[in-house]
């Protein structure tokens, strides 16, 4: 636990106060007001993000700390779903982001480090920004397939899709950046440690998230709608093993691994 | 589904195992033979679902696995003891070389610890270590106050009230004593060696001053009557080992190679794996083999035009047409 009492702490909890004030809003049904301070919220997190950049001198994403920074910044996301994927779950993302951005503020260090030599590559930015946006896009997949199995269904005159559909289409737009993810890697692996597959623990482990969508996708083929509740409790565990690839991986010293820059406590 | 199942399956329990043990794992013979079951499903699948041969998108999606999974399976040991017995390649698929400055070797010593000798030579002119600039003196007091101080020469730094200031006289690269007489003189050794260090002076308020050398190597070392601990840490930016490539006498290839600019020479990549921690006067250079390598990187393009296409375009145009027929 490190509470940071430093201006790059303090933009980290005004971000979080914020997407919780628009939260409440939301809640409460104050749509437009909600919609202002979820803004509001994310210029916060993008001054945050540009904060810590100006402050390390790289792109902030070598780490736990400043990857959750950069999750933080989830509202594009959701003007990309909402309009384009015709997708909801505005609300969900607001809590989200204030969830994802705690553990930035209360947990990881913030200490700032200089790129090891291995992570000075033209990949490293490509890498975890499209893993950052495949995250995202699986944890909202993931949050509509909880609503589909608790019951709940979008507003009727919202035009949106039904939660599996949500699901299923999210994951559509999420699996290919996971798999460039893994393939970025991959190729990042070839060209820093000698070898594009190191049997990494945090390979494998990406490589079982992988697995799950590819499981996913190919029971969903095969089935389509007849069974919404299997297709949702499968893409719920894809978030489960993405939380653990992402967490549980780089905290453990179950995983000692050539991933282990990526955990500052 | 049973084969993606018991790759989730095993790849969860290859994590467990750690890189060195998942790797022998994986490459075990009834891996082998899982692998060649995965791919040969995969080929009559495309075979068997006639949608795999008529949407393009889905077809280079599994074409992709097929491909990535024969360039890796070429690419393992077992590969290449393969493409020994059928076309008679003899490369070596792993190893390390350990060359000093100024020399050459074609030695490579395998994980078996064997030795294999290449058909060229690798020749080391210069190694280099870079370091990220300032590089700084850390200082913590007894009563755990701290200051981080940019090293540079002639820069004094007030510390408080109760400890005076600290100034940096010198930076040696490589610190050695020199006995002249009864004295004793610091000096930065041109010689081979490398022994970084800082000469400060601690000027307490009642205007005592006292001479500390303080060493990258021994972390730690302090007076028992100092009141300041005091430590100096580099961060390294770059490792660059300058290569040349000697066939027959001659210098074919020349590269300066760093982590991510590895040397392609001859079927082979020489990458930059760890140097002379103590000296600096040789590096480490790991050595794969490329076989195999481009089967994988067309697998992976194929794999992720196929899932864009699929995914994002197919999609796309799909909603678009029903967006104009509403």
């Amino acid at each position: 636990m490190e509470i940071k009492y430093t201006i790059q702490g303090l933009l980290i909890y005004i971000t979080i106060i914020v997407y919780l004030l628009a939260l409440l809003a939301s809640i409460f049904r104050l749509k437009k007001s909600g919609q202002v301070l979820y803004l509001l919220g994310f210029i916060a997190a993008v001054i945050s993000f540009g904060y810590r950049w100006y402050h390390v001198r790289h792109v902030p994403m070598q780490n736990l700390f400043e990857v959750f920074l950069c999750l933080g910044m989830i509202y594009p996301v959701s003007l990309f779903c909402r309009y384009v994927l015709r997708i909801g779950g505005q609300t969900a993302d607001m809590l989200i982001g204030a969830v994802v951005l705690a553990p930035a503020g209360v947990i990881f260090s913030a200490n700032p480090l200089k790129l090891p030599p291995a992570l000075q590559s033209w990949l490293f930015v490509p890498h975890v920004t499209v893993y950052v946006l495949s995250y995202i896009f699986m944890a909202k997949a993931a949050f509509h397939a909880a609503l589909q199995l608790i019951g709940k269904n979008t507003g009727p005159g919202d035009n949106l899709l039904s939660p599996e559909e949500a699901t299923y289409r999210l994951i559509c737009v999420g699996f290919p950046l996971l798999t460039l993810g893994l393939v970025l890697g991959s190729v990042w692996g070839k060209r820093a440690w000698g070898d594009y597959w190191g049997w990494d623990p945090k390979e494998l482990w990406s490589l079982a998230s992988w697995l799950v969508y590819v499981g996913y996708l190919h029971f969903r083929y095969m089935f389509g709608k007849k069974h919404p509740r299997i297709n949702s409790i499968w893409a719920i565990a894809g978030i489960i093993i993405i939380v653990v690839t992402l967490l549980w991986v780089n905290l453990s010293r179950f995983f000692p691994g050539l991933h282990s820059y990526g955990a500052t406590m | 589904m049973v084969l993606i199942a018991m790759l989730f399956f095993l790849s969860v329990y290859g994590a467990f195992l750690g890189p060195k043990r998942a790797k022998e794992f994986f490459n075990s013979v009834p891996l082998a033979v899982y692998w060649l079951a995965f791919i040969i499903l995969l080929i009559l699948g495309i075979g068997l679902f006639r949608r795999l041969l008529r949407v393009p998108a889905l077809l280079l999606i599994h074409a992709g696995c097929i491909f990535v999974l024969a360039g890796a399976l070429w690419s393992s040991v077992r590969g290449h003891e393969l493409q020994q017995k059928l076309l008679g390649i003899d490369k070596i698929p792993s190893g390390f070389m350990q060359i000093y400055e100024g020399h050459s070797d074609n030695r490579v010593i395998l994980e078996d610890e064997q030795i294999r000798e290449l058909p060229f030579s690798i020749g080391l002119k210069d190694f280099q270590i870079e370091h990220y600039k300032p590089e700084y003196l850390y200082i913590q007091s007894r009563q755990g106050d701290y200051w981080k101080c940019p090293v540079e020469i002639g820069a004094e730094y007030f510390l408080s009230s109760e400890y005076g200031t600290i100034k940096i006289l010198k930076v040696f690269e490589n610190f050695k004593i020199q006995i002249d007489g009864e004295n004793r003189v610091a000096i930065d050794d041109p010689g081979p060696g490398s022994n970084p260090a800082l000469e400060v002076q601690i000027n307490s308020p009642d205007g005592q001053a006292a001479t500390r050398y303080v060493f990258e190597r021994f972390p730690g070392q302090m007076h028992a009557d100092d009141e300041l601990f005091l430590s100096y840490q580099r961060v390294i930016s770059e490792y660059i080992s300058e290569l040349r490539v000697i066939r027959d006498g001659k210098v074919v290839a020349e590269k300066d190679i760093q982590v991510n600019h590895p040397l392609h020479y001859g079927g082979y990549h020489f990458y930059q794996q760890d140097y002379d921690h103590q000296t600096g006067r040789y590096t480490i250079l790991e050595v794969t083999s490329d076989s195999g390598l481009t089967s994988v990187y067309v697998g992976y393009l194929m794999l992720c035009i196929g899932l864009c296409w699929h995914f994002w375009i197919n999609k796309l145009s799909r909603k678009r047409e029903r967006t104009a027929k509403e």
